[in-house]
This record gives structure tokens, sequence and C-alpha cells, in this order.
């Protein structure tokens, strides 16, 4: 028999491992530009935890369902794999497939206005397509949708008896929320234990942290390479693919730090060289969100090749990169909650108030000589989209541009590619930018 | 369904829901009352008043034009902060001596963030922090906050909330409670002496305005509606479901088509007052904290909470003897859209049907509101 029809809710699971199996025998497997060869490396650590959650699926060893703003270091000291319930959005939104199922979640009553990444997760929950895992980490942040699918995993029969525990957030970034978070941390684990039968020990936590904070140390790094004019990468390699391997697929690990090891040295002989992702770096860009997963092939080459536009940096690659201090258990805890609640990308930003939104503008902009901020306006961030006005006014006070877009990140039909390079194309000519 | 009721205290309710600053209002300024605004059910009003000042629901009532307030908000956004901010931004609000808001939905709470930097002049302006879930640390979590806000409130304007004050207002704001449960009791009559719209405009009043003066005025009204038969004439008995639903006129466009509101489960009804504070407790700070976390019929902003919910619109059905539900949302809003997506799977297992209704703000597209109406009313056979 095989694996899907014993485990209907792998369906979609394996074919995201064979779709990411064919893209690197297929396409990058066969470059032998170095950023290529580590992006082989990213697929191969991509599939590996693919596997190591089917794995689990058919040896009935556990695993979690989860995310990665709440706190993976520690499965990984647990030795438990996890998958994200919105992993095929973050992180799989390549798949050929990606629109038929936005369709399939909208004739399941789901509407088009509720953001499409929370959309495609319900609708693989509701219809069986999600693996069933031992216990599920519900996640209650950053935005309302959040909380929202994961009321949807209590209710859905096939879920409801699934053991789920959710931290809960405080809306402020100050000691208070920090210690309460931390509080929440600490009954996770205490969850996670009864309900796996795995033991968090220290050792192995603090091991897992050091790795993490090798790794935020060198993703730190490869950051101040991209300030650089030319920046040695724009959009192909950088901010998602270190989220990836930090916080999702190698999370802690001795492979992740060794990742990062290659793209720092990567990215330093660019800059040696004086080289970047164009011939001619015009216009450095500051792209305020996920970069748009479901047509980013469509749209992001274009922006290189017609303006030599440049994405130097983007939301999910830079935070502050705060180092969790391991001398002792109580500041393991403390800054664990820091880096997840605090710190992590996009929680930081939409989760509290929205001074966020603001600072990392300022910061970075000046940072990386950014020429143009992007705030793209993704249907579904509706905190942000509330936050535009705040956003303009800090880049009107910078004297840097700024334009908000107005689209859907995986769903090209929302606004069309065209569409939007129109829009940018006219906004560049006005600003007399490339 | 026309307005029936004759009575010189509803216009008085009528007028507070159709205004912002109302006449019960404006006396309490002469006098140098002072009002503070707040965002959401969620806000214990309780400590508003023990600190002497009025309460005041936030509400864009009369607003027609968002022309301001789309520089900081955008076309993803709920109509309701768009309203309420454009009227900030004109100076509507000028007569407010505070905003407490709080990280309620995602559009609602960045009215803090636009509010802080680009409306000068609001003497005191605060956000708390709302737990998403219901268990004895969130309810300690939001029982400090109420004590820090208390503490900000003293401060700012020059009072002390004693834990007697606390508890008086606590008293005063159940009597309310009380006083609006009779009201409903009217309701489930064969033939309510009032409509759903008559009665939200009664609701909506009680937030604007201060509550022991509202108290008296709704004893007056219920003295006047007791005994009294409506005419009966609707097709069938609906309860309403959703969030922020401030406008009289469109319960009343539903009413027209014959689907007479006998209930509901919104921000302006008995959500607020089905349940009462716990008066037996010795700290009414945990008191607040124990009805505004984990005690009263919860809204999809609270996690965990969804099959509770469910029971109690199915129970409201029962008692109030709904034909079917009527599940409102504003356009936009992800919490509502989610939690009616379920509801409606629950409801249609009990065989009690339900009608998803989006919306703006501002009432308008009546033609379509009245043919949704009319079609559902007719696939119940009504």
């Amino acid at each position: 028999m095989a694996l899907v029809d014993k485990h209907p809710e792998l369906s979609r699971y394996l074919s995201e491992f064979e779709w990411f199996k064919f893209l690197r025998e297929q396409t990058m497997a066969l470059s032998e530009i170095p950023e290529m060869q580590l992006q082989v490396k990213t697929i191969d650590s991509l599939l590996s935890m693919y596997s190591r959650i089917i794995d689990a699926v058919e040896k009935k060893k556990p695993f979690l369902a989860s995310y990665y703003c709440l706190a993976p270091e520690i499965y990984t000291a647990m030795g438990l794999p996890y998958y994200m319930v919105m992993q095929t959005p973050f992180l799989a939104s390549s798949v050929p497939y990606l629109l038929q199922d936005i369709d399939g979640a909208e004739e399941m009553g789901l509407g088009n206005d509720l953001c499409t990444a929370i959309r495609l997760a319900i609708y693989y929950v509701e219809a069986n397509l999600s693996p069933l895992p031992t216990c599920a980490l519900n996640l209650l942040y950053p935005c309302d949708g959040a909380p929202l699918l994961h009321e949807v995993l209590k209710r859905n029969e096939r879920w409801r008896n699934i053991p789920m525990f959710a931290p809960d957030p405080p809306y402020y970034a100050d000691d208070r929320s920090l210690h309460y978070f931390a509080g929440e941390l600490r009954k996770m684990v205490k969850f996670i234990e009864k309900h796996t039968g795995r033991k968090l020990e220290l050792d192995e936590l603090k091991k897992a942290i050091d790795n993490s904070n090798t790794m935020f140390g060198l993703w730190d790094e490869y950051n101040q390479l991209r300030r650089n004019v030319p920046s040695p990468h724009g959009w192909g390699i950088g901010g998602p693919q270190c989220f990836s391997q930090a916080w999702v697929y190698q999370a802690g690990t001795p492979e992740g730090v060794d990742w990062f090891k290659k793209l720092v040295e990567i990215a330093e002989l660019n800059v040696k060289a004086g080289i970047g992702p164009v011939p001619e770096e015009k216009i450095r860009l500051f792209w305020f969100d996920l970069l748009p997963f479901g047509w980013v092939f469509e749209f992001l080459p274009w922006l290189e090749s017609e303006w030599g536009a440049v994405i130097v940096m983007d939301m999910f690659a830079n935070f502050p990169y705060t180092m969790i201090d391991t001398s002792s258990e109580e500041q393991m805890w403390l800054g664990l909650a820091k880096r997840n609640l605090f710190d992590s990308p996009m929680v930081r930003q939409a989760r509290g108030v929205a001074d966020n939104f603001a600072n990392d503008i300022r910061r970075i902009v000046k940072d990386y000589k950014i020429d143009v901020v992007i705030w793209p306006g993704h249907m579904g961030h509706k905190d942000g989209s509330a936050t535009v006005g705040i956003m303009r006014e800090t880049c009107r006070d910078l004297n840097v541009p700024f334009i908000h877009l107005g689209l859907d990140l995986f769903d090209k039909r929302y606004s069309t590619p065209d569409q939007i390079k129109d829009k940018i194309s006219q906004f560049f000519r006005a600003m007399g930018l490339g | 369904m026309e307005t029936r009721i004759k009575s010189k205290v509803f216009e008085q309710f009528s007028e507070a829901t159709s205004t912002l600053l109302n006449p019960v209002l404006k006396d309490w300024k002469k006098q140098g009352g002072k009002i503070v605004g707040y965002f959401c059910s969620t806000v214990p009003e309780e400590l508003i008043t023990a600190a002497g000042l009025a309460p005041f629901r936030m509400r864009a009532t009369g607003s027609t034009s968002t022309e301001q307030s789309d520089a900081y908000y955008s076309s993803i956004n709920c109509s309701f902060p768009r309203h309420c901010f454009n009227l900030a931004l004109t100076g509507e609000f000028e007569f407010l001596d505070g905003v407490i808001c709080v990280n309620s939905c995602d559009h609602v709470r960045r009215i803090f963030d636009n509010w802080k930097r680009f409306v000068p002049g609001t003497p005191f302006i605060e956000v708390m922090s709302l737990p998403r879930k219901t268990e004895a640390a969130q309810v300690a979590w939001f029982r400090d906050e109420i004590n820090l806000l208390r503490g900000k409130l003293e401060k700012h304007f020059g009072v002390k909330i004693s834990d007697a004050k606390l508890w008086k207002a606590i008293k005063l704001h159940n009597e309310t409670r009380r006083l609006q449960k009779k009201l409903y009791e009217l309701r489930k009559q064969e033939k309510p002496p009032i409509t759903g719209a008559e009665s939200l405009a009664v609701m909506v009043a009680g937030t604007a305005m201060p509550k022991a003066q509202y108290n008296n005025m709704l004893r007056a009204l219920l003295d006047e509606l007791s005994g009294i038969e409506g005419p009966g004439d609707h097709r069938a008995r609906l309860m309403i479901v959703g969030g922020i639903l401030d406008d009289p006129a469109y319960v009343k466009v539903i009413e027209d088509q014959g689907g007479l509101i006998v209930t509901d489960s919104n921000c302006f009804g008995t959500r607020n007052m089905w349940i009462e504070v716990n008066e037996s407790l010795k700290d009414p700070a945990e008191a607040l904290a124990r009805w505004y976390v984990a005690e009263r019929p919860s809204c999809p902003r609270f996690y965990g909470e969804h099959d509770n919910r469910t029971k109690y619109v199915i129970n409201m059905c029962r008692e109030f003897k709904c034909d079917g539900v009527i599940a409102e949302r504003l356009l936009f809003c992800d919490s509502w859209l989610v939690e009616h997506y379920m509801l409606g799977q629950d409801l249609k297992a009990v065989g009690i049907p339900m009608l998803k209704l989006d919306r703006e703000y501002i009432t308008g597209a009546v033609g379509q509101l009245r043919t949704r109406v009319q079609a559902f009313l007719e696939t119940m056979g009504r």
C-alpha cells in the first residue's frame, strides 16, 4: 500500500518533497555558481526536514507542528522534528498547485480577504492535507489570522484530539512581558515533554542555543557585507534562505552553522571582487515584507534586469540578532523569550505597537544606503497596512522615497505581476531613479 | 417594521445613539465632568466610572468619509477604525479627555499608534495588553493590566481609585447589566414590545453616558414597556451575531423585511451583560479581570473558546425561540470571518439556518441587504 493511501494527510507534503527534489536535481545541481551550490545545500536541508516528518508519520515517531517563532532550538535539543502548518505559503509556495489550493480555500467558504497564507493553511487542515503531529504548538501572534487558524485546528475533527498548547503573547516589549512569555515557554516545554515522552536536557538546549547564536552572529556578519555597494547579493539568496536555515530547517544545528559560514565566505569573495547580482546596481531597495513567493520568478528578476534595482534588505533578513546568554537556565529562557517574541522577523513588527515599523526603516535605510522603501502591502498584513501612514512619515523624515504597492504575496491574480511592474516603473520614473 | 415606541426616554436613547456628544454628555461636561473614550468592550469601563469619569465607547456615528484617515490606513483595513480615525483627525473627538485603546484586533489596535502620533491634544492616551487565552495566568496578567491602568488614571486625573470606589462602580455596572437583561427578557415574548433596532439604540446609549443616569432612564423605559405587546407582525425571529454593530438603521433594514431580531451576540449586546461581574471576591481588579478575560461570553478575539461561543449562540437561539441566525461582519475582519465559517457548520449540524452578511461600518448597499434577507427568510419557509 502506498504511503499516501495509508496517510492521505501526507499527499501535499509528499508532492512538495518531490517538487523540491525535482528543482534540486533538474536545475540547481546543474549549476557551478557558488550561490547555486549553496542553494542545493538549502534544498538538501529542506528535503531532510521533509524526510524526517514523513519518517515520523510512517514509523509513528513523535514530531511537532509548530512555528519558527516558538523557540525551535528547544525541539532540536529534544530531537523532535517540526513542521509549520503554514509551511506551504512560507517555504514552498513555488509549488505548481498553489493557485488551485487558494481556489479550494475560497470554495470552502473562507472568502478572499483573509490572508492567503492563513486561508491556505486552514484549507490544508480542513481538507486533510496537513500531517497530523504528535502534538501541536499553536501560534497566537503576530496577527489576528494566526489564532484563528489554530482555532480551526482545535475544532477540526481529525485534529481536535491532538494535544495542543499555545503560548500567550503580551502586547508590550518590556521586562514584565519578557518574564511572562518566558513563563509561557516553560509551560510549553512541560507540555511537549508530557506528550512526546522526550525530556529537555539543559545541556542539549545550551548546545542548540550556542549553535543558534553562532548562526545569528554569522547572519549578522553576512548582513554587514550586504551594506557594500554593490551589495554582494540581491533577492536570489539572502534573507529567505538564512531564515529557513536559522529558524526552520537547521535551527540550533552544527549543519546550520556550516551553511552560514559558506554563505559569508561566498559573499566576502563577491565584495572583494566588487561583484553584485547585476552588472550595474542602480537602485537599492528595502522590501519590507516576505518576498512575493507565489510569483517570485515572474517579478524579482525583472526588477534587477529592467531597473538594476536590487533588494538589499527585506523584512525576514534583518532583526537585532541578540545573542542568548547561556550562563544560566533563567537567562536562557529570557533569551529565548526575547528572540522569539521581540526580535523574530514579522513578529517584531506586527505583534505589538507600531514602533518597530518606524525604527526598522530608520535603521535599515541608514545602514544599507537604501534608495527606496517598498511596503508591498500584502492583503493579509492588515496591521501593517494600518501603519502605512507611520511608515510614509518616517520615510519623509529620512528623505527616502516610499511606495505602497497592494498585492498578495502568494496569489498573482490579486494584483498581476504586470500591474505591479507598471506601478513600480511609474514610481521609479517619477522619482528620477534608475 | 416601523419604530413603535412613543416615549421621551427612548427618544433620548435614540439621540444618544445617533450622535457622539449627546445632550447628557454635554451636561456632564458643562458641570465639569470628564469623558474618557475607549475602544472595544474589553476595556474595563468600571475603572473609568470609578475614577469619576464618564466612559464613552468609541464609535464613528455620523461619519461620511475616510478622506483624511486614508493617508494612514489602507483599503484593506476595516472601515470602523478608518471612520473613527477620520473623525479624530477632523476634531470630532475633542470633547474627550482621554482615550484608552486595546490590542483587540489588527485594525483597531493601530488606532493607538496613529492617534498618539497624529492627533495632537489628547491629554491621556493608553493601550492595554489583552491576552489571547482565558486561563488563570491570563486573568492574572489582565488583573495587573487593570491595576497599571488604574495607577495611570489616578496620576493623570488626580483621583484615587480605592477598592471601595471600584466595587461601587462594579455594582453600578452590574445594575446596568441586570436592567438590560430585563429589556432582553421582554424580547422573549411572542410579541415583543421593542424591536431589535430599538433595543440596539438602548444598548448603544448605555455606552455613551454616565451609568447612574443611564440606569435611571432605562428603569423608566422598562416601566413604560412592561405589560405592552408588540404587533407580532414579523415573519421570523432572528439572532444577530457579530462584532461592532452600533447602527440601528442596519438592523431596521433586516426587520423591515420581517426578520425580527430578538437577541444577539455582539459588542453592544448580550456579551456585555448576560453575565455579571462576581461581587463576592476580595479584589475588585481580580473580579474584573476574571469577567473580562474568562467569564463572560467571549468574542473570537479569544483563542480556544469557539466551542463555548457556539454553545452560547445555540442556547440563546433556544431561549429566545429564534428561527435563524444573521452572522454579520465588517469587511476585512479576519476574526469574524473565520468564526462565522465555523459557526455556520456548527449551526447547520443542529438545524439552525444562518445567513452570512459582510458590511461596511457606515450602512449602505441597503438594496442588496434587503434582497439577501428576503431570500434568507424565504429559504426558511417564512
